[in-house]
């Protein structure tokens, strides 16, 4: 008996986590971006010395 | 007993239900976490072996001094894209493979969190190979600086490098989205019961992993598109004439290179914390300080990068902060051996190939740790830096360490991908001849270093000859011995035993509650409280 039913998420807490995926991956995505944007930035200002 | 050949399998899982696709479209289009984790795997073995056949090349031209098979260019050429086909090639997607397979099996998890962005980012590797291995062929040949791309010597290259510049590109994107999806399906996919820190240590280092992976490929990403700029665009982010400054790149290359060190090893430590309690029949030594040791090295390896260019000329202070930064990580590292150390103080050890990896892993690993520390020193490092005594010291890291520890995970968790035992003794023939011929290959260059032979020649002064000669052996020896591991898993593939469920007596994990053969989709219901604190043994 790998499974218990029991255990099984309902419809609302499935809709709830595929809600919080959605959430995490788009905010980790913008901390990619900006790490990529910021360190441009970064290097565009330190040239300017 | 080699292995549990008695333990019953967990049948009655939904093994009617395996809607698979068939033929080509089940690879094209793959959306099941296994089915990616296979082709990550077969794409890393595949990459192993062509950056092993350009180390074949390299160690076949040092093998005498003077000029015999190359010309320079094309051997500068050869080193380059032999780091960049192990680093990004064969490392960390293999790594990545190994992530698909387990993670979601680990947590309860039916599969990864975003399928359809796991297929992408698998897919996009083959094509920025290619192209990497297609700039062999363009006039000027492939790159030749170096992987760690410095400005101006890169700015001066061939036609190759805006190819390899978007090549490493759509490396970096891949990993990215690899990240995103490993923290995404840790975060959210949990079963039920699975906390954070009951998780397997395999699950806790690619988290911590994948964060790494996020914060730093992103730099890499940037300083690459920087150079891109300056090449064709007429900025100078790195051209002193401009204003620019060609030091920063290395800062800021390294701010990205030494996390990626890291992101090479973590997962390693993770296999090893699951081979060895498993082998040794013990709860692993110290869960929660395991954890908090990987968090923190994996913190520690965001302020040490300027120990990897000591002599640019920077100042005392930065030299004292980025020299006795480095050496506390060897606090946390300490931690880990010792607690590998305690789970097999008296313990019931036996000695199969997963384990034989990861104890292999354990003291090269160490060796190549202890050499970290040596270059760590500033006024030492005047002497070794850009010495084969580097070599040596990153490749006992990344080969004994990394390679080992995927080995290791590999002969550790075969049986309960094809549900069949692989031939234990051709495996073991294969962890001592892998053993000895890398110490062979990797110990000289040590000597070499500390005699002064600089790195990335093709020539050299004759003293230097004899150990040259032997590491060129222990790399021909290393390289033919490789040819077994492919091998075994065929021939495991193909006829081997059938193996039980839980294929090793001392296994603990929800992996090994699953019934063999695995059914396509599992833990589409979660597993019980009851079977998540069995599989958590510590």
């Amino acid at each position: 008996m790998a499974a218990n039913p029991i255990n099984a998420l309902s419809a609302a807490e499935q809709a709830e986590r595929r809600r919080r995926v959605k959430r995490t991956a788009l905010l980790l995505g913008l901390v990619a971006g900006s790490f990529y944007v910021g360190f441009i930035i970064l290097t565009y200002f330190r040239s300017q010395h | 007993m080699a292995y549990d050949s008695h333990a019953g399998a967990a049948h009655g899982h939904d093994a009617h239900d395996d809607h698979k696709p068939h033929g080509w479209r089940r690879w094209v289009f793959a959306t099941n976490h296994k089915d990616i984790g296979t082709m990550y795997l077969l794409f890393a073995g595949l990459m192993f072996f062509i950056g092993g056949m350009m180390a074949m090349i390299i160690r076949a031209e040092l093998f005498k001094p003077g000029l015999q098979f190359v010309d320079p260019q094309f051997f500068n050429s050869m080193t380059t894209m032999h780091a960049l086909f192990m680093i990004f090639g064969a490392v960390m997607p293999a790594w990545t493979g190994l992530a698909n397979w387990q993670i979601p099996l680990q947590v309860g998890a039916p599969d990864m969190a975003l399928p359809r962005l796991n297929n992408f980012s698998f897919w996009i590797l083959p094509f920025a190979f290619t192209i990497l291995f297609s700039t062999i062929f363009v006039p000027g040949g492939g790159p030749a600086g170096g992987w760690t791309l410095y400005p101006p010597l890169v700015l001066q290259g061939s036609e190759s490098f805006p190819m390899v510049i978007f090549a490493i590109h759509l490396m970096g994107a891949s990993s990215i989205l690899g990240a995103i999806n490993v923290i995404v399906t840790i975060m959210n996919m949990r079963a039920p019961g699975m906390t954070l820190l009951r998780m397997p240590l395999f699950v806790w280092s690619w988290l911590i992993t994948a964060y790494l992976l996020i914060a730093v490929m992103p730099v890499l990403a940037g300083a690459v598109t920087m150079l891109l700029t300056d090449h064709f665009f007429g900025t100078t982010f790195f051209t002193a004439a401009g204003g620019g400054d060609p030091v920063m790149f290395q800062h800021i290359f390294w701010f990205f290179g030494h996390p990626e060190v890291y992101i090479l090893i973590l997962p390693a430590f993770g296999i090893v914390s699951e081979i060895i309690p498993a082998f040794a029949r013990k709860p692993i030594f110290g869960y929660e300080a395991m954890v908090y040791a990987i968090a923190s090295i994996a913190f520690l390896s965001f302020i040490v990068w300027a120990h990897h260019m000591f002599t640019v000329g920077m100042p005392l202070a930065g030299q004292l902060f980025f020299m006795l930064s480095t050496m506390l990580i060897a606090i946390p590292t300490g931690v880990k051996v010792f607690n590998w150390t305690a789970t097999m103080w008296k313990s019931s050890m036996t000695f199969e190939p997963p384990m034989l990896f990861a104890l292999s892993f354990l003291f090269l690993f160490t060796i190549g740790g202890f050499s970290g520390l040596m270059l760590a020193i500033v006024p030492a490092d005047f002497q070794y830096h850009d010495t084969y005594f580097v070599v040596a010291h990153f490749h006992y890291v990344l080969v004994p360490g990394a390679v080992f520890s995927i080995m290791a995970g590999v002969y550790y968790w075969l049986p309960k991908w094809t549900s069949k035992m692989y031939d234990l003794k051709l495996a073991t023939i294969h962890f001592w001849l892998s053993t000895i011929f890398v110490n062979v290959l990797f110990f000289p260059q040590h000597f070499l270093g500390l005699a002064g032979m600089p790195r990335r020649i093709p020539d050299y002064a004759t003293q230097f000859t004899d150990w040259n000669m032997v590491s060129s052996i222990g790399a021909f020896g290393f390289g033919l011995s490789q040819l077994l591991f492919p091998y075994i898993i065929w021939k495991c593939v193909k006829s081997g035993v059938p193996a039980p469920s839980r294929a090793w007596e001392g296994a603990h994990g929800l992996e090994w509650e699953l019934p063999s053969p695995l059914p396509y989709h599992t833990w589409e219901d979660p597993p019980s409280a009851e079977l998540i604190a069995r599989g958590a043994a510590h």
